[in-house]
């Protein structure tokens, strides 16, 4: 895993995903936070986060897009695959390496608590509260945006159905309104992303969504194991 | 060293591969050889863990790919069809990833990518990026990096696809120099490379083997020779024909006036030679010339692929 990881993280700054990904989300993240705090003298950041937490939704194909569509296309699978690395080692070293470049995303968005707390008074547990659950939510898009890649043979495929899927799941308890069969739109309910973010952009500490996002997680690093796995059994 | 034991690969309602059994022992350079669609890159796919077969198993140095994948696929180095590079790689950090895949102990890694690099002459290059590389180049990488690891079979897919004959050359040589050291599947389309590489070959048709045998064996099962004989054809050919040993006789246009040139075909151990002298010394009927026909693989490849249909 330790191998795939760190092939990972030099592609990611050797190639200009990782920049692009930091650039836009920290250039518009800067925005936000000089229009609702610097401007309106705001010391509240869980409005800001609450708006990250949409960035991360439409930015993290960026991240995922090449992990494993890209492997298909430049025929790398085939290393991958014939060399004693499992396939479970594949997908864990190349999540990992995405999710530490939203970490490390994440890690410089601090400096707006640095500045709030220097000019103004800042709220540390809720703002705590409110990262751990935007570093969650990023997570959750990672792994679904990995398992998409799972399918797709065109890096542009998997980063436009990657954005639709992560669109879907954010607001699939706005579908479960619309839905009349109660089961379903329970169901859509439980997996809305937005829903399970609510209590953290108020700053609640809520273990139940934690436990909710860990086992999202899993099972899409599950799924995406057994997807390239069945492929062995059927590609042609 | 490699066994396949049975191996069918279904596809759907087209079977790729229908029962393939052969086993490579170490040190020896088997040859793959069969038209577009035989099943070649299919058995190399399911012997690397790539694919899964529907039926039958496939074990290298004994473990089973399937059921004991890494400790197989840690005695195993492979070159698809088309290298697998990452062109935003340095040479060197390419083949430093390749031996951390492998399981190269980290310390001896520095020198291992050296050592590799030096085999396949890639030193000029290391810290060359992968993308800014020739074809040539480009392929020595994929051949270094099945190296890496020291694994004691090398499976290559057509490794000399889109060379120039120069850079073919000097692979085939790379190749070669690997027998005995390491057990090594190659498949190609150019059956003269196979020829020049290869210990026996194994010719896959339609998914089934055709054809397992040492090249030295193929080229003894049939002796032919072609002989200049100064005579008509007309009198010369219902003679020619009663001979006991010969199998077939087959007239070559383009011989002097006068002369006929043809090609006896007949059993390796055939004392065809003999028959020859004894039948044109009665006819009062020079030889001309006689010498042995070198039967090409080519010959031996389109003969088992056309006795196969």
């Amino acid at each position: 895993m330790r191998a795939i990881y760190r092939r990972e993280m030099q592609s990611y700054f050797y190639t200009p995903a990782a920049y692009v990904f930091m650039g836009v989300f920290l250039t518009l993240a800067s925005i936000f936070f000089a229009v609702g705090n610097l401007s309106a003298r705001s010391g509240n950041l869980l409005k800001l986060l609450a708006q990250l937490s949409y960035l991360w939704m439409l930015l993290s194909p960026v991240l995922t897009m090449r992990l494993l569509a890209g492997e298909r296309r430049q025929h790398t699978d085939q290393l991958l695959y014939s060399s004693p690395c499992s396939l479970g080692a594949l997908i864990g070293g190349k999540y990992l390496a995405a999710c530490t470049v939203l970490l490390m995303t994440a890690a410089v968005s601090f400096v707006y608590c640095l500045i709030v707390a220097v000019y103004g008074t800042l709220y540390l547990g809720e703002t705590m509260v409110g990262y751990l659950g935007l570093i969650l939510q990023g997570c959750a898009f990672i792994a679904l945006d990995l398992f998409i890649s799972c399918f797709a043979r065109s890096q542009m495929t998997a980063a436009v159905a990657g954005v639709g899927m992560n669109l879907l799941v954010w607001f699939s308890d706005v579908v479960a309104s619309a839905v009349t069969v109660r089961w379903i739109g329970d169901g859509l309910k439980f997996i809305s992303l937005y829903q399970r973010f609510a209590p953290f952009a108020r700053g609640q500490l809520s273990f139940s969504n934690v436990l909710f996002y860990c086992l999202f997680i899993g099972i899409m690093l599950f799924l995406s194991v057994r997807v390239i796995d069945s492929r062995r059994w059927s590609e042609a | 060293m490699i066994t396949f034991d049975g191996v069918t690969k279904r596809y759907g309602t087209h079977l790729a591969l229908n029962g393939v059994s052969f086993s490579v022992p170490k040190g020896q350079i088997l040859g793959l050889l069969g038209q577009n669609g035989a099943g070649k890159t299919t058995a190399m796919n399911i012997l690397t863990g790539c694919l899964a077969p529907s039926g039958g198993s496939v074990s290298i140095g004994g473990y089973d790919v399937m059921n004991q994948p890494r400790q197989a696929k840690r005695l195993l180095g492979y070159l698809p069809e088309q290298a697998p590079l990452y062109d935003e790689m340095t040479v060197r950090s390419f083949l430093r990833f390749a031996c951390e895949l492998k399981e190269v102990l980290r310390a001896s890694v520095p020198g291992h990518v050296e050592d590799v690099a030096g085999k396949t002459g890639l030193t000029e290059v290391l810290d060359r990026k992968i993308g800014n590389l020739s074809k040539g180049y480009r392929q020595r990488v994929g051949l270094a990096q099945a190296l890496c690891g020291a694994p004691e079979v090398i499976v290559l897919d057509e490794p000399t696809a889109g060379m120039d004959p120069r850079q073919s050359s000097e692979l085939r040589t790379l190749i070669r120099a690997l027998a005995g050291e390491h057990t090594v599947l190659f498949s190609s389309h150019i059956l003269s490379e196979v020829q020049s590489v290869c210990d026996r070959v194994v010719i896959l048709h339609h998914g089934r083997i055709i054809c397992d045998s040492a090249l030295q064996s193929l080229r003894q099962g049939e002796k032919r020779l072609r002989a200049v004989i100064a005579c008509g054809e007309g009198a010369l050919m219902p003679a020619l024909q009663q001979l006991r040993s010969v199998k077939k006789v087959d007239t070559e246009r383009g011989g002097e006036p006068g002369t006929t040139q043809v090609v006896l075909t007949a059993d390796g151990n055939a004392p065809i030679e003999r028959e020859l002298f004894t039948l044109l010394s009665s006819m009062q009927t020079p030889l001309l010339r006689l010498a042995p026909v070198e039967d090409s693989l080519e010959d031996i490849f389109l003969r088992a692929t056309s006795d196969a249909l």
